[in-house]
């Protein structure tokens, strides 16, 4: 083609664009944001786990979500206007989750809400949204209760989540453990929600498809655990095969360094840990990590190998100086759907923004998403993968990655009880 | 089933380096320092930069705790020297202050992000009991505790200048009427009081993810030990942290739904029996 061509064709597309910005038509553009004439800024707040043990969660999320706001400002906003973010600590405790979300929508003037990393601070914030009416999406809490109960069963239609549930911790897992050579397994977990309902769904669902599995015994940690030498030995005591661990965070570091110390992965055969590939526990651990350990998250950076997940990981690398953790893209999601929503709702009205969401597809960094009708639950796959020291990576990475499709393991309506 | 009983004791040791410290603050200078547990945290952040500059677990476990004694005579030269006449209630809150200032600091310093260096290769072995596997390291904890337990006796009861901070615990008139200087000597006993929390420290740095925050958990078990063996009772933080690190080894195993709560029953039984816990001194 002819230089001086492409420099027309390149006028042509600017003026095109300058008319549609000086019409104010506010057509959706791919090549910048309409001007949807909506409030200015539009304003998100975000809490999440920022102190303790488990604060480099909240770390990761801010960052992913800070991330989104500037590069969806940079091209214009959402419909024309600017994102501002504010961050709140959840600590964890769902009457500060609540204060927290009542503080955003009341005194601060929030049009959407995301975050939230406990189970329980998702369902005490997801139980007052009807009052506080603002579409509110999780990007890590992870009990099925939030998108079963609260949505489906309760029809709190305000209430969405972007990451993976439960289902990866304890549907995926069971997968992955009924074609491992275990049937004598334990599990070390936390002593809240999430570790409850985790444990109960991999007994479950491996029962199924394995009936001759046995679970030989449980210890149950409760947050703030800072020595998990006495659970690690009531355990081992038990002679099991494998272990099943949802610990997560500083807690997944203390845990496995301790296990290590005490020789648990040459006396068992296999290791599993739901939230062992978040990056906070990758670097956490860093060569100290065994080789081997079966472990996934809500979004693993090197999965899927796709152009854009391939421009997040650079982006986010470039702008933190770390590749990124799960809360990272699914907190960058949350953002970019709700410009999809709001752009495609042409409103901020919160109805209106519901049903734009309802079944809206994403093209995340983790792969091709579907945000579910009936629950609200974003449906993508994340891989299961081993522990494995690759130098080309500052940090542990998965090998022997297994994809399920999320057919296999989402649980869908009507939500039958888990038995077990 | 001993076994268990071992890896609580082996827990109990932080907890005991911790709750030695406080008590013995304490019992020299009445007050309750909310911030031990903040100076165990410094401890182990202190002992992760010295082991990343030097590389040895060894240097970093003598420079951390060096600094957190360092950390604990500012605190007592600037600030608690000057409270000591006011109400405990300020004694109280600017202890506490510490407590924010100091996990504030942490995390501007290095971020929210927990650190956990490489576990020594030294002690990353581990011994065979029976059909159970202790850790080296635990073994190695073990024997430090008694080590501290033994030395802070020797120099309590075979020192003079143990005889000078016992008099002082026992009656603070009376050994500021013989001569005793008793404002160095508390500077003395809080470093040595913070000493002993930045050892525990740098002791749980290498298997234990350090974390700004981590000191909040431990003081609250520190304060349980403390009232439970006796406030001021040295013996007391020694038996009380055996005892709490063997509740909750064996609570996990017995009374798995419960073993949150052993810790406070014991302590509230204890209360209610012996108001002045179980090695504490009778208030007359």
């Amino acid at each position: 083609m002819a230089p001086r061509r492409g420099i027309s064709r390149r006028n042509f597309l600017q003026s095109s664009l300058a008319l549609a910005g000086a019409s104010a038509l506010g057509a959706p553009d791919a090549l910048g944001a309409p001007d949807l004439k909506l409030k200015k800024p539009i304003k998100v707040g975000c809490q999440c786990i920022l102190s303790g043990p488990l604060g480099g969660y909240g770390e990761f999320m801010r960052k992913g979500a800070t991330l989104a706001m500037e590069e969806i400002n940079a091209a214009g906003g959402i419909g024309g206007s600017p994102i501002e973010l504010n961050f709140r600590d959840e600590e964890l405790k769902p009457d500060v989750g609540v204060k927290n979300a009542r503080y955003f929508v009341q005194d601060w003037g929030a049009d959407f809400l995301i975050g939230i990393d406990s189970s329980g601070v998702a369902l005490a914030v997801g139980e007052i949204m009807p009052t506080l009416n603002r579409v509110l999406i999780v990007t890590h809490g992870a009990t099925e209760k939030y998108n079963e109960d609260l949505v489906y069963k309760k029809h709190i239609r305000q209430c969405f989540r972007v990451c993976v549930p439960v289902y990866q911790d304890g549907i995926a897992s069971a997968l992955v453990a009924k074609d491992l050579p275990v049937k004598r397994w334990a599990t070390i977990s936390p002593d809240y929600e999430y570790g409850h309902t985790s444990w109960k769904m991999f007994r479950a669902y491996l029962k199924q498809n394995k009936p001759d599995v046995e679970f030989v015994g449980e210890s149950f940690a409760k947050f703030g655990t800072v020595d998990f030498s006495s659970h690690i030995s009531k355990v081992m005591a038990l002679n099991p095969e494998g272990i099943f661990s949802t610990e997560w965070g500083g807690e997944a570091v203390t845990m496995i360094k301790q296990a290590k110390l005490f020789k648990v992965f040459e006396q068992t055969k296999a290791f599993m840990i739901g939230m062992g590939s978040a990056m906070d526990v990758l670097q956490g651990l860093g060569p100290d990590y065994p080789d081997g350990v079966w472990a996934s998250g809500r979004y693993y950076f090197g999965y899927p190998d796709t152009p854009e997940n391939k421009r997040f990981n650079d982006s986010f690398k470039k702008r933190w100086d770390t590749y990124p953790s799960y809360p990272s893209e699914t907190s960058y999601t949350a953002l970019n759907a709700l410009k999809k929503a709001v752009e495609k709702a042409r409103t901020l009205d919160t109805d209106k923004v519901i049903e734009a969401l309802e079944g809206l597809e994403l093209s995340r960094p983790a792969g091709p998403c579907v945000i579910r009708k009936e629950d609200h639950q974003a449906v993508y796959a994340v891989p299961w993968g081993q522990i494995t020291h690759d130098k080309k990576y500052p940090m542990p990475t998965l090998t022997n990655l297994k994809i399920f499709k999320t057919e296999e393991y989402y649980r869908k309506p009507p939500f039958a009880p888990v038995e077990g | 089933m001993l076994f268990q009983g071992l890896v609580g004791l082996s827990e109990a040791m932080y907890l005991w380096l911790v709750a030695a410290g406080l008590s013995l603050i304490f019992g020299v200078l009445r007050v309750l320092n909310f911030a031990h547990g903040s100076l165990y945290m410094l401890g182990a952040y202190f002992a992760w930069v010295a082991f990343r500059i030097t590389g040895s677990f060894w240097a970093a476990l003598l420079i951390g705790p060096l600094l957190v004694a360092a950390v604990g005579w500012g605190m007592e030269y600037g600030f608690l020297r000057r409270v000591y006449r006011v109400e405990v209630a300020f004694q109280l809150l600017l202890t506490f202050a510490f407590v924010l200032i100091f996990d504030d600091l942490v995390k501007l310093a290095f971020g929210p992000v927990y650190q956990s260096p490489p576990t020594p290769a030294a002690l990353s072995g581990a011994v065979r009991i029976g059909r159970s596997i202790l850790p080296t390291y635990h073994l190695f904890i073990l024997a430090v505790g008694a080590a501290v337990g033994l030395g802070l006796w020797i120099f309590l009861e075979k020192t003079g200048f143990g005889l000078i901070i016992r008099a002082t615990a026992a009656d603070r008139e009376m050994a500021r009427a013989l001569g005793v200087r008793s404002s160095r000597l508390f500077t003395w006993v809080f470093v040595l009081g913070a000493w002993l929390a930045g050892l525990g420290g740098a002791l749980s740095m290498p298997v234990r993810a350090i974390s700004p925050g981590m000191g909040e958990f431990i003081i609250i078990e520190a304060f349980v030990v403390v009232v439970l063996g006796g406030l001021g009772s040295l013996r007391g933080a020694f038996v009380g942290a055996l005892l709490i690190g063997l509740l909750h080894a064996y609570g996990l195993v017995f009374m798995p739904v419960f073993e949150l709560a052993l810790a406070y029953i014991a302590m509230a039984a204890v209360l209610i029996v012996r108001p002045w816990g179980l090695f504490g001194a009778r208030e007359a």
